[in-house]
């Protein structure tokens, strides 16, 4: 067991944690990340398609800036936003966030002749480099700026706990080095959780493969509130087959340089959805072409799971190849490209809701805890604001730092959860591998905790999570009980965190007793802004759960309707 | 494309690509050679530090539609070796970290197709921890002393920054890099260990992300590219045979980068310089002339060869040390010289 | 058939007995060669990274050469090859870049259109003579001879030339060695890198990667190797002793080039085909020669 000291432990490599970190590094604050995939080549940083400008940046009008804002509020949101930190962080993006970048070196496509390249419309967006692949360049800058300050690294390291000082504060991580099975417990006088937004706990899910919901289990064990849980986005337009393709999305964003978009095709050749016809603000928002589908869904001319289609076949493929990466997988494939379309099905994306932090400190409930990035619960969407939160948690940290003491942690908290990675890896039980468990889990929440919810369902899938717990848990069988690079051993580590996680889910969805945006209940299937434009509360309480509910302000944006059929609502 | 304007041909064949469509070689072929419910026969070479000793398990996999290797790792892995170690993150082409090789070639799992019959190994030129999972540490090592960020000359003005995609084409491609090391397996002179300085490509991808950047100090660059040993790239093309974001490695990110090294190392450039010089004036290369230019007095070490080859009538010392003047010497002089506006 | 030929620069030299041999073979085949005497070298690898326009406009010459006589351009090397090959798709996309070359050339009153087809040797013989006239024109059927095609590089990548997804998917020589009575046969080395590239300022790279080639078509049973670049002649065949010094034993691997194997099927003497240029002796190839006494088969 290694033991290591610094002043605040990062868990997650991705926008938010690289940031955080960054920040810390250039006021003196020693720093550290913990990360569980490959920094700058894990999480859902990655994945950034395309940059959205804010404000006025770049030539974009009072209406350009106005409808970004709007986007983000309603679309992205479903006003369950905290709308002054959004003004706060568009602002940011407006003034620091593009320059910053570009004088690190992120190259903004320009065309031959200098121009940025940007997508025309409502709404506005640019590229590093190339439409598609903007997170690739971004992350890799992050890790070389990282790399570059001497931050240290853990990397395809998980944090299993988190770990308390003697006065109760959080102040250290337990951690496990997947390569060589060695642990190391960091002693910190913060702790800042950024694993992100996405998970990986449905059958189809964005999440890359290291995705547990650790951030989320992690804080909840050690007591933090949580909030809107049950918030989550869906891609509509990702590939069907083949399984890992999963989250491999035929993007509906307008493409740079070009006035069109992909377009999705229902069972009877009939198209459906094409942003620039069917999209008030243009900009592919998730939820108004989930919306689309869930109607055609309903007529029986397409499944969650396929029997729909998306593509260019619109398009000059010159219009689709000049600054995207759309057309490769098709191509890949052996498809005629733009002739042939590929069968998209649902994906389980970002989850809006996590912990809830008070958004001027990052500061989670849990003193010495912050969080930062997608797995806080303020907000949804782009990399932007994941960015933004890395800034100021790095400043609420350093706000607090001289109350935060360097303290010992709890010894037996360390043993006890050594001991528990033990265990996990000599199980010897006659039931199925952790995968199994794993899977098993992911497909009850695909049937059970779907797009389209309901009691019985969710129920049903409760009685399930905790028949999973009392018979397959502790009877899970190891193949290996080695220490290198034991993947079995993860995802036992994994499963228990992703049950927990689960659960809490089911039970936020259950306590929102109505539909908004992507949150679909068919018991519920009115938006009710009168008492549930709330942010769904979250608390332990014993050895369950209770629910508080938080009004959110709404100074700039507000709902021009009590209520309504959610699929009417155009965000 | 070029037309057949002047040659008759007897079949309508291209000898270019012969054996593409018998083998199946090309992506529509290798995405339809299976049916759903047909088995794959799969073999993975298992390594493990405790025991030191590889061994190679069979498997049988049925095909699901489109299915990636990956796709195969992870039926394997869930229903058959549920120990079995592999890398992979996203699934999908941006992480770069489930590169391996099938029967022998190097590629990325998740945007492979699967085929009938696959041995599958790790990546080449790095340790293995387990199985299939090599360390990716060497690598980074390389990137990392290359200090892979721009450093400015000037101060940084305001955004957007005056730049132009001609000005980045080439670092833009090298943008495309996502790291997945399938090059840096394939590389032969990668393979030959520490027999030369060679950085490998993977490392000089990373490196032209900047290096090949206009708004990157020269002094930097020059510092970067003595690292490299670029000059002992033997042009053979696997790296761009192997890249899954069908990067031209050698032609729009190595050779761009030699030139620079011409021009801000001309040390390490001699032999470049050398031949350029010998075209220039003579319109050919005599090999002889070029080893001469290069080598100098080493030369000598290799008088065996050299008397071998004189016996042999191989080399003419007279016509090496006497140039000759052409029809093609005169082209060569004319256009190397005075280059053409561009 | 006629076709404008461009020997490059080391048949030239250091393998003019491949230029001989190609002549030879060329008036058996019913193939008339004009051979291109003021074209210059194409400019190995060095000179596309360095002076990528003067590359370019050095190429473009060639094909316009060709192009002035009506001809399609035949070539024996694969790094000419190649490099033609790139400066014409070069040239047809960029169509600034090709009227600067076309001002350039047109100082010696040349002018280039983009129609020259380009073809090696080895492309010539199964697209333009074609495997039923060749097995017509072959008298002497090498059979029984094992021989290793080596291919070389710049025959069979990059995938944005040739489109292979795997290159070792390329058959075109084994096919051609069989139409001859050859028989061919699969091993590590055929579709790898000799090294020549490097050779010019450190040889250590072509004698390590070589070697190994040559052992493994050794290993496999080739009685001889045949090779279409005449670059990868001189490190297969020139350097063998300093390969055999580096890996201890020795090899004494014929290695023929591509037209030195047709001709002997096609009934032409090793002599003829200047075997004897060779630094490896071919000695016991002999025996499929024509005129050589036949013994009983193995």
């Amino acid at each position: 067991m290694k033991m290591i000291t610094t002043d605040v432990a990062i868990v997650g490599g991705g926008a938010a944690g690289c940031y955080a970190a960054l920040n810390l590094h250039r006021n003196g604050v020693q720093s550290l990340i913990v990360c569980k995939g490959l920094v700058g080549k894990s999480g859902a940083s990655l994945f950034a398609g395309n940059l959205v400008l804010s404000g006025h940046l770049l030539g974009n009008t009072d209406d350009n800036a106005r409808n970004t804002a709007e986007f983000l509020i309603k679309y992205h949101n479903q006003f369950l936003i905290d709308q002054n930190w959004a003004r706060r962080c568009g602002q940011w993006i407006e003034n620091i966030y593009y320059p910053e970048l570009e004088e690190a070196g992120l190259y903004f496509r320009r065309d031959d002749a200098g121009q940025v390249v940007t997508s025309p419309g409502k709404i506005r967006s640019v590229a590093a480099n190339v439409q598609g692949n903007s997170g690739v360049p971004f992350m890799d800058l992050r890790r070389k700026q990282v790399i570059k300050a001497g931050i240290p690294r853990f990397e395809e390291t998980v944090a299993t706990a988190l770990l308390r000082k003697l006065d109760g504060t959080v102040g250290g991580v337990f951690c496990l080095d997947i390569m060589t099975g060695e642990t190391i417990v960091v002693a910190a006088r913060a702790v800042i959780l950024a694993t992100g937004y996405s998970d990986r706990l449905h059958t189809r899910s964005t999440g890359t493969r290291e995705m547990s919901a650790d951030g989320i289990a992690l804080a909840w064990r050690v007591g933090a509130t949580l909030i809107n849980l049950e918030m989550q986005w869906w891609h509509t337009n990702d590939i069907a087959h083949p399984p890992s393709w999963q989250r491999m999305q035929v993007y509906p964003n307008p493409m740079l340089g070009s006035e069109k978009s992909a377009r999705m095709i229902n069972a009877a050749g009939e198209e459906f959805f094409n942003q620039q016809q069917d999209d008030p603000l243009a900009f592919g928002p998730y939820t108004v072409q989930l919306k689309a589908l869930a109607k055609q869904v309903r007529a029986g001319k397409a499944r969650y799971d396929g029997g729909y289609y998306a593509g260019f076949d619109h398009c000059d493929p010159a219009e689709v190849d000049a600054y995207t990466t759309y057309g490769k997988a098709y191509r890949q494939l052996g498809l005629h490209f733009p002739e042939q379309l590929v069968e998209t099905a649902v994906t389980s994306h970002y989850r809006q809701g996590g912990i809830d932090v008070d958004t001027e400190t990052m500061r989670s409930s849990v003193p010495g805890l912050y969080v930062a990035g997608g797995l806080a619960g303020h907000s949804n969407g782009l990399i932007a604001l994941a960015t933004y939160d890395g800034k100021v948690v790095a400043e609420g940290v350093m706000r607090d730092l001289s109350t935060l003491a360097a303290a010992p942690l709890v010894g037996q908290d360390v043993e006890l959860e050594s001991s528990r990675l033990d265990e996990l890896r000599n199980s010897s039980g006659e039931g199925p591998a952790p995968i199994k468990v794993k899977e098993r889990v992911r497909a009850l929440m695909w049937n059970k905790v779907g797009v389209e919810k309901s009691e019985a369902g969710m129920r049903s899938a409760l009685d399930e999570i905790e028949q999973i717990r009392v018979d397959l848990l502790p009877g899970m069988r190891m193949a290996n009980r080695g220490k290198l690079a034991n993947y079995e051993w993860l995802d036992a580590i994994d499963v228990v965190n992703m049950i927990d996680t689960c659960e809490l889910i089911i039970h936020s969805s259950l306590e929102r007793k109505e539909s908004r945006g992507p949150f679909f209940r068919q018991d519920y299937p009115l938006t009710d802004n009168e008492n549930w434009l709330v942010a769904n509360v979250l608390k332990k309480s014993g050895n369950g759960v209770r629910f508080e509910r938080r009004k959110y302000d709404l100074p700039f944006f507000r709902p021009d309707f009590v209520t309504k059929d959610n699929l009417e609502v155009v965000w | 494309m070029v037309t057949a304007a002047t040659a008759p041909t007897p079949t309508a064949m291209d000898a270019r690509r012969l054996g593409q469509i018998e083998r199946r070689d090309t992506l529509a072929a290798r995405n339809s050679c299976l049916a759903p419910g047909e088995d794959i026969a799969v073999r993975i070479r298992r390594w493990d530090e405790a025991t030191r000793q590889a061994a190679y398990q069979d498997f049988k996999v049925p095909y699901q539609k489109w299915m990636r290797v990956l796709d195969v790792l992870n039926w394997i892995a869930e229903n058959e070796a549920t120990d079995l170690a592999y890398r992979w993150f996203c699934g999908s082409k941006m992480c770069g970290t489930c590169a391996v090789r099938i029967n022998g070639r190097e590629v990325l799992a998740c945007w492979e197709a699967a085929e009938p019959v696959m041995t599958i190994e790790p990546l080449r030129n790095l340790p293995v921890i387990r199985d299939l999972v090599v360390d990716r540490a060497p690598y980074e090592k390389k990137i990392a002393s290359f200090e892979p960020w721009i450093e400015r000359r000037e101060p940084y003005p305001s955004f957007p920054e005056p730049l132009n995609h001609k000005q980045m084409k080439d670092a833009s491609k090298a943008l495309d890099c996502i790291s997945c090391m399938c090059c840096y397996s394939t590389c032969p002179v990668i393979g030959l260990g520490n027999l030369t300085d060679f950085a490998g490509p993977a490392p000089l991808v990373q490196l032209a992300q900047t290096a090949l950047d206009p708004r990157n100090d020269p002094d930097k660059i020059k510092r970067s590219l003595a690292l490299t040993g670029i000059f002992h790239c033997v042009s053979c093309y696997k790296c761009e045979e192997v890249c899954p974001a069908s990067i031209p490695i050698v032609g729009r990110i190595i050779e761009p980068l030699k030139a620079k090294a011409v021009l801000l190392n001309p040390g390490m450039a001699k032999h470049s310089s050398a031949l350029r010089d010998i075209v220039a004036a003579r319109g050919w290369v005599e090999p002889s002339a070029l080893v001469l230019r290069v080598q100098g007095l080493r030369v000598l070490a290799r008088m065996p060869r050299a008397i071998r080859l004189l016996v042999r009538g191989k080399i003419n010392p007279l016509k090496t040390l006497f140039g000759i003047r052409t029809a093609a010497a005169e082209a060569a002089r004319r256009i190397l010289r005075t280059g053409v506006a561009k | 058939m006629k076709f404008a030929y461009y020997p490059g620069c080391s048949a030239r030299s250091t393998c003019a007995e491949l230029n001989a041999a190609t002549h030879l073979v060329a008036a058996k085949l019913g193939l008339e060669l004009l051979q291109l005497e003021s074209a210059t070298c194409t400019g190995a690898r060095e000179l596309r990274a360095i002076d990528p326009p003067g590359f370019l406009t050095l190429n473009v010459r060639i094909l316009a050469l060709a192009e002035s006589h009506g001809l399609p351009l035949m070539t024996i090397c694969n790094t000419c090859t190649l490099n033609v090959l790139d400066a014409h798709a070069a040239f047809a996309s960029d169509r600034e870049l090709a009227a600067a070359i076309n001002v350039k050339l047109a100082e010696e009153g040349l002018h280039y259109s983009g129609r020259t087809r380009i073809s090696h040797f080895l492309w010539v013989l199964h697209e333009n003579i074609g495997e039923q006239r060749l097995r017509e024109l072959v008298v002497n059927p090498l059979t029984n001879m094992t021989i290793a095609a080596f291919y070389g590089c710049h025959i069979t990548r990059p995938p944005s030339q040739y489109g292979f997804v795997d290159s070792r998917n390329n058959i075109a020589l084994e096919k051609l060695a069989e139409v001859l009575g050859c028989q061919p046969i699969d091993y590590s080395g055929r579709n790898e890198c000799c090294g020549f590239h490097t050779a010019a300022h450190d040889e250590r790279v072509a004698i390590k990667l070589t070697g190994q080639h040559i052992q493994a078509a050794k290993t496999g049973g080739a009685q001889a190797m045949v090779t279409p670049c005449p670059l990868c002649h001189t490190i297969l065949d020139g350097f063998q002793r300093e390969i055999e010094k580096d890996v201890g034993h020795k090899l004494g691997m014929p290695i023929l080039h591509l037209p030195q194997l047709v001709g002997l099927a096609l009934g032409l003497s090793p002599d003829e085909l200047n075997v004897d240029r060779h630094m490896v002796p071919v000695g016991a190839l002999k025996a499929y020669a024509a005129n050589a006494p036949k013994e009983p088969h193995r």
